[in-house]
């Protein structure tokens, strides 16, 4: 079916607009969720804005690239840092619509998080040493597992909200919101938080999941996998794992907590909207990742084969929210 | 004149096996059969896709039928092009063209040792008589080419006739084919009781007409007989031996091309003899399909993850996309039965392209595995490694092969896998709520189905292909002949024109079941999308240009190489090491082997596979055990199906016939004395009761 | 003219039932072969005797074949064919079924088959009612004889009595089938004839014995 798109110049730039904001203040949560494991371990901590001094030191660097390594070691960090950037560009950070979601849907951003991942495992097993094969085979069950958790909130999230087309979701939570305040808070969407947000940690690979700041054997999943990387290869990495970190965080607050975005179908508000809107997604964002950030400081890292059990009840309780709606 | 063309099609097939069965076995025959066959392949598409787009001058379907002559051979000619047939041959001639050029160069590597005549007349024996399964018009033209079909395939199958695994493969694999065969012929004879008449055209006018219980019999031996063909699961345990034995481009066919042979039989009895309707009677044919669907999927892939004789994995993997074609198919006939058409236009779309894409994607892995064996003679992916430096062309065309299979944009497979994700997120339109939930737990299953399959090729493209050699075999690689590549080039930009323009795939369908126009995409740009009547706020339900998303794709990495260019200036890049933590010497012991990655999806998933580990160690001093000279771990797992289901049933029967072999005397006596003793019983019975 | 042809039906019937008697009471190789020789005649005059009662010319044609193949050529085939064969082969040692026994049950036979025959309406055909009990009978007969028979030589007149109980009935039930497939039934018995007792004589070659006791062994397992 031939869709039109009736969008005009403004749309776009709104658009392209979403997209860098998520993409620029990507390293800015990084950085907040260490300011705050730190000052809860009563340090002081590096400043926030560090990850983009580190962002910028890295990609002046120059590389050091395994001899038994081929050409996916090296085409890995791109494809990955452009298969998250360009997921971002179908997500509505802080207008109800983006017109790039006639291009891809919910499913298209997660199978390009898949590709991401794909791409990082076997650029993990390329250069030959132990601990890219360790990287690689905890990432493999983890993925494999958090497949059927992510696809049952996406199962649970589009009956609620009618399509995986993030703007029709995010524009029916918004205008649920505008209907009645407390409209969205039905059971499906109660169970569906809950697992999109261990969903969430296990994606980014916090804790309990992965520690991203360990590089010891036993305990790193991620940083395994990247361990041979340096230079602007890593820099790409690292900020294509801090985009993804923001790029769900948004869907978190946009789906589950939707008050503050401005609704396309009320375009009165553009005008001054435009300006407080970012200020909104950026004041939820920091407390969700002030939240995640307390609860890392708060537990250990699980051991590998209890994690199956963590995403089962990721996966049970996105099963019973789909179960609640159709009762 | 298109009638003219398929004959022409028949007629080289034949011409091209009967010159290679005539020629002495030598460089000529190789060229003469594979090039026939190349031919009448192209052939084939060229036929299916003028059929399919240009319509059929004027008539409903293509007819070739010498079924009024009533002779033998006539009853047998008797050939109908429709647009669901023409769908699959396109499939079945786009592998084939794609296989007949990689045979050239690897029967090659047969020339010397074996007889090349056999492989090339087989081989277009084969191909041919799965095209003219798909065209057959009537049920014994049908068995006919279908045991042709099987017997052909089982020839190949124990090709390499030494090695006695590969001949005890080659009886299963007869066996249960032609214990499928029985229910097929089941099926078909239920219909016909009620059609009085063999052909398919009467099939087609009595299905509606036949009494309800019987539908569901003609569906329940269609399903069994067509879906022991096709792997399902607990039928499949022929499909691991069979496929990993033949030749590899013999395993392509069968796996790629095979297999949809079965899929077309099932659709077509389904959905023309067995006079389903929009009724809720038949749901229950489509849970079954579905949970069979499913369970085949998971189970399938969850074999293929532990496996490491390549082409076994690749074979457990055709287990589990034949399992997501049934999930397609089963959501299809649940639309169909609540009345729901254009959701079941959405899931038959879904799993028709998943059909192709499989074919394709499949069709290059097994290409890609059997040149890597044909040059390194090992199957065994422990052994493998550092192929990518020596077989960069191989490599390439697996990798494409393997992100297409799991799922990934912007391949084939992502596409088929989005359909039928949709179709499912779909199904809240059910009225019938224990069915929206068995669809939701199918779903769960099939996700993942999907992550464990990504897995499976980061193991299998990981463990072969990157990082460094692990044992002395992969010295031999080096590159394969033009001939192969060239195969295997043809199906992998298939996979990425499929993955961008799905445009092309879905319109071939749309036309070949028959969907409304606006199901179609009009210009390759469009995307995809679905549309929600019942919340005019938010119309769109989903939607999916991946032209446009490849696009963005490339736009993106543009930018960021040109960001990062302005940022960090030139570098340089310094080859050093691996990183060893400055204890040096790292070998290729040191690196992960492909039972070490899969471990932990072994352990999650003990239950399944119980895996048994023997630990035996040495000591340099059997007083302290502290000092183990070497320690040796094997590790295995276990197949639930033959140990818990076929072995005990294989026991038992052979049990009871044992004990009925006593009769068994020796004497001719005997016997006569039976046959004697049963005729006077049945004579007076029949004098009694009469 | 109906006492006259229902004497000779009953008589012919009870003639040819004699001499099937003579042949199961036959224990030898030689024995058995005349009486067969007998039991051919008996058979070729009841043939004509149906070929007169119902007038058709053909039957004729097949009585006299019937005398020729059957009691000329095929006796003379078998004797010079098992020449070669010792002579003890050829005795009937140790009959599973002792003679007085063997008799009794082909009269039980012959009875059975009048009793299976009642019930079928062809009184109206007086050639089908006298016959059609006769050739089921000699049917049985044959079976059993096969069953009895220890030396394997033996057992070939079993087979021929059959094939004569089958071609009483065709003819009698149907009058005469067409003579280009009675003469290739005929040619076929005689085909069979030759190579069965060709393969005996290779099998007593080999094994120095037809004794069907000893040949149990050859079965595997």
């Amino acid at each position: 079916m031939a869709l039109e798109p009736v969008f005009g110049i403004a749309d776009w730039v709104i658009g392209i607009f979403q997209t860098l904001a998520i993409i620029v203040l990507a390293p800015l949560m990084t950085g907040v969720m260490r300011k705050v494991k730190a000052s809860s371990q009563k340090r002081v901590g590096s400043s926030i804005f560090q990850p983009y001094y580190d962002l910028l030191k890295l990609m002046r660097k120059d590389e050091v690239i395994s001899d038994q390594s081929s050409w996916i070691f090296r085409f890995t960090p791109w494809v990955v840092f452009a298969a998250t950037a360009t997921a971002a560009l179908f997500i509505p950070a802080f207008v109800s619509f983006t017109p790039f979601s006639i291009a891809g849907d919910l499913l298209l951003v997660v199978g390009l998080f898949g590709l991401a991942r794909f791409f990082t495992m076997l650029a993990g097993l390329d250069v030959a040493s132990a601990f890219g094969g360790l990287g690689s085979s905890r990432e493999m069950m983890m993925s494999a597992l958090i497949e059927p958790a992510l696809f049952i909130t996406i199962f649970a999230i589009s009956l609620t909200y009618g399509g995986t087309n993030v703007s029709t979701i995010v524009s029916s939570a918004v205008d649920a919101t505008i209907a009645s305040s407390a409209g969205i808070i039905t059971p499906t969407l109660i169970f569906a938080s809950i697992s999109f947000f261990i969903v969430l940690m296990a994606e980014t690979g916090r804790i309990p999941f992965d520690n991203p700041a360990t590089h010891l054997e036993l305990t790193m999943v991620h940083e395994a996998m990247v361990l041979e990387y340096s230079g602007r290869s890593l820099a790409l990495l690292e900020w294509a794992q801090s985009i993804k970190m923001a790029i769900l965080l948004t869907l978190l607050v946009n789906i589950f907590a939707p008050w503050g975005i401005v609704s396309a179908g009320q375009p009165q508000q553009l005008g001054s909207a435009i300006l407080i809107a970012p200020l909104i997604l950026a004041g939820k964002m920091l407390i969700v990742a002030i939240l995640i950030a307390h609860i890392e400081t708060r537990i250990a890292k699980w051991r590998l084969f209890r994690i199956p059990d963590l995403l089962a009840m990721a996966m049970s309780s996105s099963m019973i929210g789909v179960i609640f709606f159709y009762l | 004149m298109i009638e003219n063309l398929l004959v022409a099609v028949i007629l080289t097939y034949i011409m091209g096996g009967l010159s290679a069965l005539l020629s002495k076995s030598s460089k000529f025959t190789i060229y003469v059969s594979f090039i026939a066959s190349l031919a009448a392949s192209i052939l084939t598409v060229a036929i299916s896709i003028s059929v399919l787009i240009l319509g059929f001058e004027g008539q409903d379907a293509l007819r070739v039928s010498y079924l009024q002559n009533a002779t033998p051979v006539g009853s047998v000619i008797d050939f109908m092009l429709d647009d669901k047939a023409a769908f699959f041959t396109l499939v079945v001639g786009l592998v084939s063209s794609a296989v007949s050029i990689y045979s050239i160069g690897y029967a090659k590597g047969y020339l010397g040792k074996r007889n090349v005549s056999a492989l090339g007349f087989l081989f277009n024996i084969f191909i041919l008589s799965m095209i003219l399964v798909v065209l057959s018009n009537n049920a014994f033209a049908f068995l006919v080419f279908w045991e042709l079909m099987s017997l052909t395939s089982f020839f190949l199958v124990i090709y390499e006739h030494e090695k006695e695994s590969n001949v005890k493969s080659g009886l299963i694999y007869l066996i249960m084919t032609h214990l499928g065969t029985a229910f097929i012929i089941g099926s078909f004879l239920t219909v016909y009781a009620q059609s009085g008449d063999l052909s398919f055209d009467s099939f087609r006018q009595s299905s509606a007409s036949i009494p309800p219980l019987m539908k569901g019999v003609v569906f329940v031996l269609a399903f069994i007989g067509f879906g022991t063909k096709a792997g399902i699961v607990p039928l499949h345990i022929w499909l691991p031996k069979a496929h990993p034995s033949a030749p590899s481009n013999v395993s392509a066919l069968m796996s790629a091309v095979m297999l949809k042979v079965a899929i077309y039989g099932l659709v077509r009895t389904i959905f023309d003899f067995s006079g389903i309707g929009p009724s809720q009677d038949f749901t229950w044919w489509g849970i079954l399909m579905f949970a069979a669907g499913s369970v085949s999927s998971l189970i399938g892939v969850l074999y293929a993850v532990v496996e490491h004789d390549i082409k076994r994995a690749l074979a457990f993997h055709s287990i589990e996309n034949i399992g997501i074609i049934f999930i397609g198919l089963g959501i299809s006939v649940i639309f169909y039965s609540f009345n729901l058409m254009p959701l079941s236009m959405l899931a038959l779309a879904a799993s028709m392209y998943h059909t192709m894409n499989h074919a394709i994607f499949k069709g290059l892995l097994f290409m890609g595995a059997g040149s890597v064996i044909s040059r390194i003679h090992i199957r065994d992916i422990e052994r493998m490694g550092g192929l990518i430096k020596k077989m960069p062309w191989t490599a390439l065309f697996f990798l494409i092969g393997a992100i297409s299979i799991a799922g990934f944009p912007p391949f084939n497979g992502f596409i088929s896998e989005w359909l039928t994700m949709q179709a499912l997120l779909s199904s809240y339109q059910i009225p019938s709520v224990p069915v929206q939930i068995i669809i939701a737990f199918g779903s769960l299953v099939l996700a993942l189905t999907l992550g464990v399959a990504a897995a499976t090729f980061v193991k299998l493209f990981g463990i072969s292909f990157l990082s460094k050699g692990r044992s002395d075999h992969v010295n031999e690689a080096k590159e394969v002949p033009r001939m192969m590549l060239l195969g295997k080039g043809i199906l992998a930009s298939l996979c990425i024109i499929l993955g961008i323009f799905p445009a092309a795939g879905i319109n071939l369908i749309a036309s070949a079941f028959d969907f409304p126009s606006s199901m179609q995409l009009a210009t390759p740009f469009d995307a995809l999308s679905i549309q929600n009547e019942n919340n005019p706020a938010a119309p769109n339900f989903a939607s999916l240009s991946i032209p446009v998303a490849i696009v963005l794709l490339g736009s993106m990495g543009l930018a960021v190489f040109g960001f990062a260019r302005v940022i960090g200036g030139k570098q340089k890049k310094t080859v050093y090491g691996t990183w060893d933590c400055g204890f040096g010497g790292l070998t290729e012991r040191m690196e992960y082997t492909a039972t070490s990655l899969s471990q932990p999806i072994r352990s999650v998933f003990k239950a399944l596979y119980k895996p048994q580990y023997h630990v035996q160690k040495d000591f340099h001093f059997n007083s302290n055990q502290y000092l183990p000279k070497s320690i040796k771990v094997e590790s295995a797992t276990r197949d639930v199906f033959e140990e818990r289901l076929y072995s005990p049933t294989v026991h038992a029967a052979i049990g009871i016939l044992d004990r009925i072999r006593r009769i068994q005397t020796g004497k001719v006596n005997a016997y006569i004395l039976y046959i004697m003793i049963t005729l006077l019983i049945l004579l007076v019975i029949v004098r009694v009761f009469s | 003219m109906d006492f006259p042809q229902f004497d000779i039906l009953a008589v012919s019937s009870a003639l040819l039932l004699v001499t099937t008697f003579g042949v199961v009471v036959r224990q030898g190789f030689l024995d058995w072969l005349s009486a067969y020789r007998y039991q051919a005649i008996a058979l070729s005059a009841v043939t004509a005797i149906i070929a007169y009662v119902t007038g058709i010319w053909e039957i004729y044609i097949a009585a006299a074949l019937t005398l020729a193949i059957k009691a000329i050529i095929i006796p003379k085939v078998l004797t010079f064919v098992t020449q070669k064969i010792k002579l003890e082969v050829k005795i009937e040692e140790n009959p599973y079924v002792s003679l007085r026994l063997s008799v009794l049950i082909s009269a039980v036979l012959v009875a059975l088959s009048y009793f299976l025959v009642l019930e079928i309406p062809i009184k109206s055909d007086p050639v089908v009612a006298a016959y059609l009990p006769l050739s089921i009978s000699l049917f049985l007969i044959g079976l059993f004889i096969m069953v009895i028979r220890r030396m394997a030589l033996n057992q070939v007149v079993g087979l021929l009595i059959i094939e004569n109980g089958l071609f009483l009935f065709a003819t009698a039930l149907t009058h005469g089938t067409s003579l280009i497939i009675e003469i290739g039934i005929f040619v076929d018995i005689l085909v069979g004839v030759i190579i069965s007792a060709i393969l005996l004589v290779r099998i007593s070659h080999t094994f120095d014995t037809l004794d069907i006791g000893k040949l149990e062994s050859l079965k595997d397992s």
